[in-house]
């Protein structure tokens, strides 16, 4: 508990003597379009995101938010018919990672960036045990000592509560959810990644092994001085462990900022309603509600103004034609068009 | 009206040289829920919530105890003879996306159910459709739009009001929601939710609601009664709103721990609890089933079986039952930041 709360607070923390190893990851005007029969559509368009070196950003957003593409996108691993259209994703240490192509592109999978897909029991192999599995992996990225990768696997294994030797002579139907949830973080850093996505790590868990997994996630990230990116739709889920927070909507970041911040003070109003969403144990029960509307999809998504503006109760005139821009003010990043009205007193004037 | 006593379930599993291995699902479980009232049963995997489900809504018999239906013990029918009694009561599952045959529009989907409806009560042809369009109003959505589609068209929200609508094709008198929001987009759940609250007030419909995340259940309605389940047991019950202030079983503390603390808008509980260790198969029986993993557990813990009732004496709420023998309040819920 006493880290989650250090890392609270991220300029009071000492960065360069715990994390000298972990880099940052800069995305810059990504841009990612799926082909379908209407054309090419983007499920990412334009995003800047910057990953601070030893800190866990989370990614939240509603299904076809565009947030599990802006995340295969760190592995260069967008599938067609998506092609990453524009745009750059620099890892420190690595460089351009949507310049790599073939064997430099595979090897940097898995050890450079290690990745925790959704639904670790489909991303496992169901014939061949755990241990099986890890040595493949060893053996593909030509580790030299095989019995070290599998003491490290081991250690990490106890590390986050269980039997290492039993886990690794299992198969996966053997373990339960929230076991290969843990399995699934293990190979994601059985080669030393020192960036990890994880990819809805807690969904369709039991709330105390979700309360688990993200305590391990959180301690690991420390323990191993990690740059962490999460991927999901709960934002309880996502507040527990994040250091800033992330907003995405229809293929576009619409908030982003550090996470308390964020949700203590939201600014857009796609942020707002997302909170307000969020069955909770306290508070009044009859301001919380539903956000109006349904999530876009690409088919749906508006071509020209802002993509939230037919689910939003502040909109404006402006939002049908002009796309709004992120600006950035005091390490908050807000994309809307009422937020930057509301914010500047003399405007506020005239509504009054 | 249906009421449970004393159902028990217990699971065999074959195979194995040394024969099959036993597990406990349900332990005795006791409930009654009432015409347009709302039961919560919260538990996490494992906890039997989903086999009672199951047994309530006439899809799998208890090993014994007993349930009524209006009156009518259920063991004193013949299978057959049963239905139209389980007919009452419908069971909305937790996939949308599996619920719906998908080579059938929502159209036939609703079609079928209410031929059958129109058959028992005697109605003509031409109140089908009135019916199906009726419905899909009554949980929310165009009926224009969505009697033609196919469930592939729809988004999971849509379709779970779907499911919803269908299952009122029977005129139920108790709706078994078993995770019906867990699928859901955590934006839209409050919609589901908030639709089986309007239909517990307009319809009289009862809720059995069952869920792992205990703040859904707030929303189900007012008065609705909490039962905490773990292992087959009932370890803590009594009205949602004052189980959730004010817990005294520890693994209702444990539950609402893990409920996670919006950063910003929340501090967390001064008494967060968190179990020893991690639900696993294969806890020991004897002593109190929760013993192992409780952080307060005592030796008497470990040998006597708590059963539900009231060992707190004063210091614990009123109306509100426990299976444990050190019941104690502590501050686990989180705190909102301006309060």
């Amino acid at each position: 508990m006493t880290a989650h709360t250090a890392a609270r607070h991220p300029a009071a923390r000492d960065i360069e003597a715990r994390d000298i190893a972990a880099p940052g990851v800069r995305i810059r005007d990504l841009t990612v379009v799926y082909k379908t029969p209407s054309g090419e559509l983007p499920a990412v368009r334009g995003v800047d995101l910057t990953l601070a070196p030893g800190t866990i950003t989370g990614v939240v957003g509603e299904s076809g938010s565009g947030k599990s593409t802006l995340a295969l996108s760190l592995l260069n691993a967008v599938q067609p018919p998506g092609r990453i259209a524009a745009g750059t994703v620099e890892i420190d240490g690595l460089g351009d990672v949507l310049t790599l192509r073939g064997e430099d592109l595979r090897r940097a999978r898995g050890s450079q960036v290690g990745y925790v897909f959704q639904a670790a029991q489909n991303s496992l192999n169901p014939l061949k045990t755990i241990g099986k599995q890890l040595l493949d992996l060893g053996r593909s990225h030509d580790v030299a000592d095989l019995r070290a990768l599998v003491r490290d696997a081991k250690d990490l294994l106890a590390r986050m509560g269980m039997d290492g030797a039993r886990v690794l002579d299992s198969y996966q139907h053997e373990l339960s959810g929230g076991m290969r949830q843990r399995v699934g973080i293990m190979l994601a850093l059985a080669l030393n990644a020192k960036v990890v996505v994880l990819d809805e790590p807690t969904t369709a868990l039991d709330m105390i092994t979700q309360a688990t997994i993200l305590r391990i996630i959180r301690e690991v990230h420390e323990e191993r001085g990690l740059t962490t990116l999460v991927i999901t739709h709960d934002v309880g889920a996502v507040a527990e462990v994040a250091d800033s927070l992330a907003v995405m909507y229809g293929g576009r970041v619409v908030e982003h900022g550090p996470v308390t911040e964020v949700l203590g003070d939201a600014h857009h109003p796609y942020t707002q309603g997302l909170i307000r969403a969020i069955p909770r144990l306290t508070g009044d029960l009859s301001l919380a509600r539903a956000l109006p509307g349904r999530p876009p999809t690409l088919g749906t998504l508006p071509t020209q103004g802002c993509v939230f503006r037919e689910r939003c109760e502040r909109r404006l005139e402006v939002c049908e034609t002009d796309e709004p821009m992120a600006v950035n003010r005091d390490g908050r990043t807000v994309a809307c068009h009422a937020t930057d009205r509301h914010l500047t007193l003399v405007k506020r004037k005239e509504f009054v | 009206m249906i009421t449970g006593t004393g159902i028990t379930k217990v699971f065999r599993q074959r195979g194995g040289l040394l024969g099959g291995r036993e597990v406990r699902a349900l332990r005795g479980v006791d409930f009654a829920i009432a015409k347009g009232g709302s039961v919560s049963f919260i538990g996490e995997s494992g906890s039997g919530k989903t086999t009672l489900g199951r047994i309530v809504a006439g899809l799998e018999t208890c090993d014994s105890g007993e349930i009524v239906i209006d009156g009518v013990p259920m063991s004193s029918l013949s299978h057959r003879r049963r239905q139209p009694y389980f007919r009452r009561v419908q069971l909305i599952h937790q996939d949308p996306y599996s619920a719906l045959n998908p080579t059938r529009t929502i159209h036939q989907a609703l079609e079928a159910p209410l031929r059958l409806r129109a058959g028992q009560t005697g109605r003509s042809r031409s109140w089908i459709d009135d019916r199906a369009e009726e419905l899909l109003a009554m949980v929310g959505i165009d009926p224009g739009y969505v009697l033609p589609r196919y469930p592939h068209q729809l988004s999971g929200g849509m379709r779970q009001r779907v499911v919803i609508a269908r299952a009122l094709t029977m005129d139920p008198e108790v709706l078994v929601a078993d995770e019906a929001v867990s699928m859901i987009d955590v934006s839209l759940r409050l919609g589901i939710l908030a639709l089986l609250r309007d239909l517990r007030e307009r319809l009289g419909v009862g809720v059995l609601f069952i869920t792992h995340d205990i703040a859904t259940a707030r929303y189900i309605g007012g008065d609705g009664e909490l039962y905490v389940l773990y292992r087959g047991q009932v370890v803590e019950r009594g009205a949602t709103e004052k189980i959730i202030a004010d817990p005294v079983h520890p693994y209702t503390q444990s539950l609402l721990s893990a409920t996670p603390v919006l950063h910003g808008l929340e501090r967390p509980g001064a008494e967060r609890v968190v179990p020893r260790e991690m639900q696993r198969e294969g806890l020991p029986d004897g002593g109190c089933l929760f013993a192992r993993r409780c952080p307060f557990a005592t030796e008497r813990c470990e040998s006597e079986m708590p059963v539900l009732g009231r060992y707190g004496g004063e210091g614990t709420p009123a109306e509100q039952e426990h299976a444990c023998f050190h019941p104690q309040r502590r501050a686990v819920i989180p705190v909102g930041v301006g309060e």
